[in-house]
């Protein structure tokens, strides 16, 4: 490993205590020997060599004294060189230059200049791969869908360098897994899971958290010995500076990361935003959706009128005494008739859906049932939308401001229904 | 040596040395009883209410403001607010408050209410379709869950969430969650509740009466306890364009259609004076007062 330091000296606190630190820490990591020097090639025959230091003397006496092998680019042509009597890499430079291009490489003259000073060293860029896809084989089989988290961050933690090389984000992985070979025939070569986020992210900590909620929904029919990981969808993703100071905002996570994590376990069908619609019948006037689907542009006009917080999901049928309507005891009505009416043209399909269920959430679907139940218009087969009711605000002194309406049945009868509540 | 203090009884005069010069601290000494006036500012009397060292969100009621310790909801601590049925009163009670959360950008977190939120009566209270999330749970461990990942992530405005079971035990890890947490954290939950003990640093009791009011009574706070009611007045979701004068007081409709009954509601308004402690109607100088009398009254209890 090669690692430019003189721009960092002063940061870490001198030659001195950077080199102390490097040899203590790499030994750790099981570096054997370290060496310094004014450029790569030199420092890396040195580190061959066994000679930590190649500022201690000029570079030119510390690289005549090294054996031939200490220089990769010898090491092709060292038994000739042997023969013509050379030993140390001093006896190779010291060969006529025009005899040993002709003889040799080039590549042996262009790198002796180099580990000598004589020419700039030249590095190649790293070039990533325009994919990523990594695999990695786990330690042991792994029986339990959660405990592939620990091999999948690994793989995760690499994919989270690749696209911060990139300056791009990920919005869709997939990990997959391979069954172990001693497995039962009808389990399968393996099984993958593609995972998408709202955003783009290269959060190595939501990612985990994401693909931990999926992970736990998942049952592996066999035991798991490889896994892979591949990035399907790369966005380019322009990175926020980092601030010197700790601002709070940025340690947490923002409100659609989480949401997005609730939706992974619960269902994205049960995180939900309310959208409002053009209507004045109280089931269609809002409809939900799940948190990611855009919102409409257009706003509808905010209605000035009196409407309730709380809805009941379907319109409760109530009880009478004298013509008035009982809900924990006596209903007093305050204000009123608000008629809503109309609806014939809003056909209910037979599963109970409306216009207003394309969103496929079951809410509006239940509601629309329950609204076509009391309908009065139903009369032949095609339920429809229809309503006709009289809303009144009525009081009651243990269930609060309650809104309830008065349908006209069939024969000139009529019945008392709860639907919301003022909060 | 004419200076020596007369409570120092011992020969040395040491213990007055400690202090100012002695004729100066006599000249600024206070009654016997009574501390010096930069100490009486330092110290914390059990009759005061309690400091709110984080930020608070005025709850929009002025009368119920000045019941809150630091005025108004707090933030990074979760607020249990109990009342004997689910859906009645909710966004009458926090939706003054969530207004100008809403206003100021922040998203309102709702966690298994007992019914469907309706978004046209929500407006009324300041909330868009931009601002409300509704999260819908089943299980009460999927409810702890959800608010236990809210609460961490501190990233909503506010959070209401119905915890009609959580034990103790639970309330107290949400409440060590909720340091991170910016907003308020609104818990309603079951007026039977109010028995158990609870982490929480502030438990509201809340019922209505048919005047157009929220009575709330506040069960814990940093401060001494709370006697009696506060009366709020609350008309929702928009009702106030369309009430005439004779609605304003609903009760006087109702007695007059039961007239047996009377006996009956007059206990049920003036249940506050009845129990003893003083209520206050709602405005700034009776409730000032009234912070004012608590204080000379409460040492003595």
């Amino acid at each position: 490993m090669l690692i430019e330091v003189e721009a960092s000296t002063r940061l870490f606190g001198g030659k001195r205590a950077l080199r102390d630190r490097i040899v203590q820490e790499g030994a750790d990591l099981g570096v054997t020997s370290v060496a310094w020097a004014t450029n790569g090639l030199a420092a890396q025959a040195l580190a061959r060599a066994g000679i930590e230091n190649g500022f201690k003397r000029p570079l030119d006496q510390l690289l005549d004294a090294l054996p031939m092998a200490a220089l990769s680019a010898v090491h092709p042509y060292e038994g000739t060189l042997q023969r013509l009597g050379c030993r140390t890499l001093g006896d190779v430079r010291h060969l006529p230059r025009g005899g040993i291009s002709r003889r040799f490489d080039k590549m042996l003259l262009a790198a002796l200049d180099r580990a000598y000073g004589v020419q700039p060293e030249v590095h190649k860029w790293v070039e990533l791969p325009e994919t990523f896809s990594a695999r990695l084989e786990l330690m042991s089989r792994v029986e339990m869908a959660p405990a592939l988290l620990f091999g999948a961050r690994r793989l995760l933690l690499q994919m989270c360098g690749w696209l911060a090389a990139r300056h791009s984000g990920t919005a869709a992985f997939t990990l997959q897994w391979a069954h172990d070979s001693m497995r039962a025939k009808d389990a399968g070569e393996g099984g993958e899971l593609t995972i998408r986020t709202a955003e783009p992210s290269r959060n190595l900590e939501h990612l985990c958290r994401l693909l931990a909620e999926h992970l736990a929904k998942v049952e592996l029919k066999a035991p798991v010995g490889e896994l892979r990981l591949a990035a399907t969808e790369v966005v380019s993703l322009e990175e926020k500076s980092g601030s010197l100071l700790l601002d709070e905002n940025q340690t947490k996570e923002s409100l659609q990361l989480v949401l997005e994590r609730i939706a992974a376990r619960l269902g994205p069908e049960r995180v939900l935003r309310p959208v409002l619609t053009d209507d004045h019948r109280l089931e269609w006037m809002q409809m939900w959706q799940p948190v990611p689907k855009p919102q409409p542009r257009r706003g509808i006009d905010p209605d000035t009128m009196p409407q309730p917080t709380w809805v009941l999901p379907h319109p409760l049928k109530l009880a009478t005494r004298g013509h008035r309507p009982l809900y924990q005891g006596a209903l007093h009505l305050l204000t009123g008739p608000h008629r809503v009416e109309g609806g014939w043209w809003h056909r209910l399909d037979e599963r109970g859906g409306g216009r207003m269920s394309a969103g496929g959430i079951p809410e509006v679907d239940e509601r629309g049932e329950g609204a076509s139940d009391s309908a009065c218009g139903a009369a032949d087969q095609q339920r429809t939308g229809h309503v006709q009711r009289d809303y009144w605000v009525a009081l009651s002194e243990h269930a609060g401001v309650l809104w309830v309406y008065q349908e006209r049945l069939a024969s000139d009868e009529t019945a008392w229904y709860l639907h919301g509540v003022f909060a | 040596m004419s200076a020596v203090p007369a409570w120092a009884g011992d020969e040395d005069g040491l213990p007055a040395q400690s202090f100012a010069h002695p004729s100066k601290s006599r000249a600024r000494r206070s009654l016997p009883g009574e501390l010096p006036p930069e100490v009486e500012q330092a110290v914390w009397r059990g009759c005061d209410l309690g400091h709110q060292t984080s930020a608070v969100i005025s709850s929009g009621f002025a009368g119920l403001d000045a019941e809150l310790p630091g005025r108004g909801w707090p933030t990074q601590a979760i607020s249990e607010l109990l009342s004997p049925q689910p859906s009645v009163l909710e966004w009458r009670l926090i939706g003054p408050a969530l207004r100008g959360i809403v206003s100021g950008g922040g998203a309102v977190v709702v966690v298994g209410p007992p019914k469907t939120p309706h978004l046209p009566g929500l407006r009324h209270t300041g909330i868009d379709e931009k601002h409300l999330v509704w999260v819908q749970v089943d299980s009460p461990a999927e409810r702890l869950w959800t608010v236990e990942q809210l609460v961490k992530s501190g990233a909503c405005g506010a959070l209401v969430a119905w915890l009609p079971q959580a034990r103790p035990e639970q309330i107290r890890r949400l409440q060590v969650c909720a340091h991170a947490c910016t907003g308020p954290v609104f818990l309603f939950r079951p007026a039977a509740t109010q028995h158990e003990s609870s982490a929480a640093p502030l438990r509201v009791m809340a019922t209505f009466s048919v005047d157009w009011e929220l009575q709330v009574h506040v069960l814990k706070r940093r401060g001494p306890m709370h006697d009696g009611v506060v009366r709020l007045e609350s008309v929702p979701g928009g009702l106030g364009s369309v009430l005439t004068p004779r609605l304003q007081r609903p009760s006087l409709i109702i007695a007059s259609r039961h007239p047996g009954r009377d006996a009956a509601r007059q206990r049920f308004t003036d249940v506050g004076t009845v129990k003893g402690g003083p209520v206050h109607a709602l405005g700034s100088t009776a409730s000032t007062d009234y912070a004012g009398r608590l204080g000379r009254h409460a040492p003595v209890r």
